[in-house]
């Protein structure tokens, strides 16, 4: 185990639902979560003095979320981020908290994503009437080309090209994820889909379908991260940071169409660190999460982190071997393809409460850790839920890694 | 066939350090950025330094606007009020013929092919073309697939 392991921890989580709008501010949403994650963790508001947040010049920030909740800081911080800031918000509080610049952190993502400003640009209701194409936009917006749909498209269509995989693998993951969702009561969409209706889903820029792109939703999410001394008087079992990396990046750390393989991604420059960091080998991890903003993104984030070698994922995850009780369960509320879309937040989530064997749902008493195992009423806690691996990025060449064991383990 | 792109929908902004690529586009000219140190080229080219020595003495080099298909999407949901008319087109990576580095590294380039989604496959090499725009300012390169190859590679359904 490295100098890491076991000195940090995940203390409290919370969210609120995943809505279609919300009707709601984004201090309003940031405000009820970090609440429901200071419930979770047991903790009061004179027990947190940090609080960091990511967003995209479309949410509220910590000394807002602060003052409404009677917060009095020692440190906070607002970023700009994306997919891969969680993990990053992460390390940041284990440096802060080691350098005594606070004791408790909560690093929160609100956003109304859907009803909002969304990904690519537009606004509620369709295209925008007009937009300005400035800075970087000069050159991909100026052509029509903005959405991370359309951005993924490209480095997904030349990974076909190079690996002969094809779309019933994009599928796997679909049906997977939604499996999943399909036990998970705050899923956006619940009802499992075949490999067929995702192959008969329409396209919205080809190669991917729309049962290939992930559900935006307004929502808003919070994690607390604190030492080891004080997560074992807390109301959950602790959950341990083992290792990660974030926003690790490749050769070209921004846009760049002249990266070698266009699908090569930065995983491939974090995954030794963050398992080095943690003691472990991929045979340890017994569940995983992807930032799967896109089907495609989960392939390829399997390949990038090391759990099967570069083109294979395709054959990798045929069979379900993605779905809970099969080899390596991923994204197991339903991710961003089916659960909703926190910009990451959720998997993180998700995986605390996996860990600590309180998945939240159907079974009556979940909130003691007490599990059917029942996939038929609605069971969706692993049995075995002592290692995960959480993969997550922004774009291609920005990706992130967090490496958690419960008690457990 | 024709994308009819509405600029009055998607205002182009140049700034300082991207001018001198639409004025040259206005020109019917295709640049990318060099490093004067190292020689290197890139795209797209706001970006202000050589990426792989690090000078920021940066100029241009004309290239004659032929290359290969590197990949491409078929837009088909528009998102940009300005493509609502225009879907399905497609946008492609072309590596351009004449900018490949003595240590393999070869500069692409993005942008919006002329051709319908049935001609189009990687692997086949393309010419730009200069299309004037409603937008006076805005002369907008775009790419038509220019012959045939042996190695391509098409995407089915
Ligand atoms: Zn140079």
């Amino acid at each position: 185990m490295g100098a890491l392991t076991d000195k940090y921890c995940i203390v409290g989580v919370g969210e609120t639902p995943h809505l279609r709008p919300s009707n709601r501010t984004t201090l309003s949403m940031a405000c009820e979560a970090v609440r429901n994650a200071m419930a979770d963790a047991g903790l009061k508001p004179s027990d947190i003095d940090g609080m960091t947040s990511y967003q995209a010049a479309d949410s509220t920030t910590s000394g807002h979320v602060a003052t409404a909740l009677g917060l009095r800081l020692n440190y906070c911080l607002d970023i700009l981020g994306g997919g891969s800031s969680t993990e990053a918000l992460v390390a940041h509080a284990i440096g802060l908290i080691e350098a005594g610049y606070a004791k408790t952190i909560v690093c929160f993502r609100s956003m109304n994503g859907r009803s909002g400003r969304r990904m690519g640009g537009q606004i509620p209701g369709g295209p925008i009437p007009a937009v300005n194409a400035e800075g970087d936009n000069q050159f991909n917006m100026g052509w029509g080309w903005t959405t991370p749909a359309q951005r993924f498209g490209m480095s997904a269509m030349r990974y076909l090209r190079d690996t002969g995989c094809t779309t019933k693998a994009f599928a796997e993951i679909a049906v997977a994820h939604r499996y999943h969702a399909s036990l998970n009561p705050k899923a956006i969409h619940r009802s499992p889909i075949t490999i067929d209706d995702h192959q008969r889903s329409r396209w919205v820029v080809k190669p991917f379908r729309l049962l290939d792109c992930c559900q935006e939703t307004d929502v808003a999410a919070a994690i607390i991260v604190t030492s080891r001394e004080r997560a074992y008087d807390l109301r959950h079992p602790p959950v341990f940071i083992m290792g990660g990396y974030a926003r690790t990046m490749t050769e070209s750390p921004q846009w760049n169409y002249s990266r070698p393989v266009l699908h090569y991604v930065a995983g491939n420059y974090g995954w030794k660190r963050a398992f080095g960091m943690a003691g472990i080998t991929h045979r340890d991890v017994d569940f995983i999460s992807c930032y799967d903003a896109f089907t495609f993104t989960t392939l390829i984030q399997l390949e990038a982190n090391g759990f099967c070698r570069a083109g294979e994922a395709g054959e990798f995850v045929k069979g379900g071997r993605l779905q809970i009780d099969h080899e390596l369960p991923s994204n197991l509320s339903g991710g961003h393809l089916s659960e909703g879309y926190t910009h990451g937040v959720q998997m993180v989530i998700e995986n605390v409460r996996q860990l600590r064997h309180r998945a939240d749902d159907a079974c009556p008493d979940w909130r003691e850790g007490k599990h059917s195992y029942d996939r038929s009423a609605g069971c969706r806690q692993l049995r075995k839920a002592k290692i995960c691996c959480g993969m997550a990025w922004g774009w291609e060449n920005m990706g992130s890694c967090l490496v958690l064991r419960g008690m457990a383990a | 066939m024709a994308v009819t792109i509405d600029y009055s929908k998607l205002r182009i902004l140049p700034d300082p350090d991207t001018r001198e690529w639409w004025e040259a586009a206005r020109q019917h000219r295709y640049l990318v950025r060099q490093c004067k140190r190292c020689g290197h080229k890139w795209f797209p080219p706001n970006i202000p330094a050589c990426d792989k020595c690090t000078a920021m003495e940066i100029s241009w080099f004309e290239t004659a606007g032929k290359g290969v298909i590197h990949s491409y999407v078929v837009v088909v949901q528009p998102i940009v009020g300005a493509f609502v008319s225009s879907v399905p087109y497609v946008v492609a990576i072309i590596e351009l013929d004449d900018c490949k580095e003595a240590d393999g590294t070869v500069t692409r380039v993005a942008g919006v092919l002329t051709n319908a989604e049935a001609e189009v496959a990687i692997g086949l090499p393309c010419t730009v073309l200069f299309e004037e725009t409603n937008d006076p300012k805005i002369v907008m390169p775009r790419w038509r697939i220019s012959g045939e190859a042996d190695d391509t590679w098409k995407f089915s359904e």
